[in-house]
């Protein structure tokens, strides 16, 4: 079954349209890697799932209904960010980062919270730091606090925005681990990425955009072992040296 | 050696007055501290409303906010003060004295304040209501529960600075019969002659509401400043 669905969607800023009508189904479980140079439009095809960024054109559905821009509040319960930057809120403990979701969008008892987060951050391995600040912690482990923040909504798709590439490189492994694990768990995810070994280990389907609009997509050994599309080619060339 | 008599008689005569119209003025100092507590908690009130309506996607709120903070910013408190106590009666409004430099106050403060957190709310990184939203929060609850709680610290130090002209400027209240500190030294000189020691007074008596805001303030920042970059 098709847990997302985006046909024919268009993006402009201002003069420049950023994507030129991309179609694209994710199925349920699936794991979707983005890839492409930067400008490409990756990252504003993510944003416009979640309505970070409006549309112009184009339809998106989630889980079978079509999204328009009054039930933002609703379709993003359902979808998880996960940001380049964490975007933790520097204000709350690690714990009450990971509350504040259910409790203030989905009215959840705090106790009841309480216990989601603590698992979560188990799962995350960071139950240790449950009671520290954001600020006290790495950035690795605060991309770890942002993908429990985000799970704690328990939504039927996550989307990630270069979830590595504002990390240390020393870091940058303990994050993959826990997408790889969510993954297993058969998460529905989308990831825009440069990490190409994640890409080839974790993702069902590769894309490849280029100047807004898919130039390739297939399985990651298609795409990564034998590219067809010319700028594919030539961008594999210059990042896997 | 007349002199140095002289001058020890002087500051004899100096202290002695100090030491006696010191407690007449504390009637005075209570109401400049009831002025600038009301006019701080109400410019707050006012302040964080104009600036949360400013930022709302609504252009025509925003005008009114844009014209309410031209005008009070830019014509004296002194005339706004003398407008609502002598010039609203003419159009059949009258307000005592005391709610009128409530009022004044805090309209005066409010368009500062409303300013100071306009700047602050609009220094959080848009990531965060970004991360907010994503959650599936409104823009009021992520205005709420993200934006405004770290927008308040930030606040802080400028606050302070509003607070302080805040409880001076509620000395200009003297010119619309309200007597409090400014104006019983007013009277006090005037009915002794002896402004010097008088004023003396009035002012160590704001230098010691100041003072006492500025480490209130600065304990309160110590505070907020905890577990936060």
């Amino acid at each position: 079954m098709s847990m997302i669905e985006i046909k024919n969607l268009h993006k402009y800023f201002g003069e420049l349209e950023v994507l030129r009508g991309i179609d694209l189904t994710v199925d349920e479980s699936e794991v979707v890697c983005l890839i492409g140079s930067s400008g490409s439009g990756k990252s504003t095809l993510l944003r416009c799932i979640n309505f970070l960024e409006e549309k112009n054109e184009g339809e998106i559905y989630i889980d079978g209904e079509l999204v328009t821009s009054k039930d933002i509040n609703a379709i993003r319960q359902k979808v998880g960010m996960v940001f380049q930057r964490f975007n933790l809120f520097p204000h709350m403990t690690v714990i009450q980062n990971v509350m504040e979701g259910p409790v203030t969008v989905k009215k959840m008892d705090k106790k009841k919270a309480r216990g989601l987060a603590m698992d979560l951050l188990e799962k995350v391995n960071l139950l240790d730091k449950a009671d520290e600040y954001p600020a006290m912690l790495s950035g690795g482990q605060q991309q770890r606090v942002a993908i429990a923040r985000s799970l704690a909504m328990e939504p039927k798709v996550i989307l990630f925005d270069e979830p590595t590439s504002a990390l240390d490189p020393e870091l940058v492994g303990e994050v993959l681990g826990v997408m790889n694990d969510l993954a297993k768990e058969g998460r529905t995810m989308i990831i825009v990425t440069h990490e190409m070994g994640f890409a080839k280990e974790v993702a069902d389907r590769v894309i490849f955009i280029s100047e807004g609009q898919i130039a390739e997509e297939g399985p990651p050994e298609e795409i990564f072992d034998h590219p067809k599309n010319e700028r594919l080619q030539s961008f594999l060339g210059q990042i896997l040296v | 050696m007349d002199a140095i008599i002289n001058l020890a008689n002087n500051s004899i005569e100096f202290f002695k007055t100090v030491v006696e119209f010191a407690p007449k003025f504390i009637p005075g100092v209570i109401l400049t501290l009831e002025l600038a507590f009301f006019s701080i908690i109400l410019g707050m009130v006012i302040g964080l409303v104009v600036a949360v309506l400013k930022l709302t996607k609504y252009k025509w709120l925003k005008k009114i906010m844009d014209v309410y903070i031209t005008v009070v910013r830019g014509t004296p408190l002194l005339l706004q003060l003398y407008f609502i106590f002598y010039g609203l009666p003419s159009m059949g409004i009258m307000i005592d004295s005391f709610p009128s430099a409530v009022i004044a106050l805090a309209l005066h403060n409010g368009a500062y304040i409303s300013e100071i957190f306009r700047g602050s709310i609009e220094s959080i990184d848009y990531g965060q209501r970004e991360a907010a939203r994503s959650l599936g929060m409104t823009k009021w609850q992520a205005m709420k529960r993200v934006v405004l709680p770290q927008a308040f610290k930030r606040s802080v130090p400028a606050l302070g600075n509003q607070f302080i002209i805040a409880v001076k400027d509620s000395s200009l209240a003297s010119v619309i019969t309200i007597t409090e500190t400014m104006l019983l030294a007013r009277q006090f000189g005037a009915a002794t002659f002896n402004v010097f020691p008088i004023y003396f007074t009035a002012g160590v008596y704001y230098l010691i509401i100041t003072m006492g805001l500025t480490k209130l303030l600065s304990k309160v920042e110590q505070k907020l400043k905890v577990n936060e970059r």
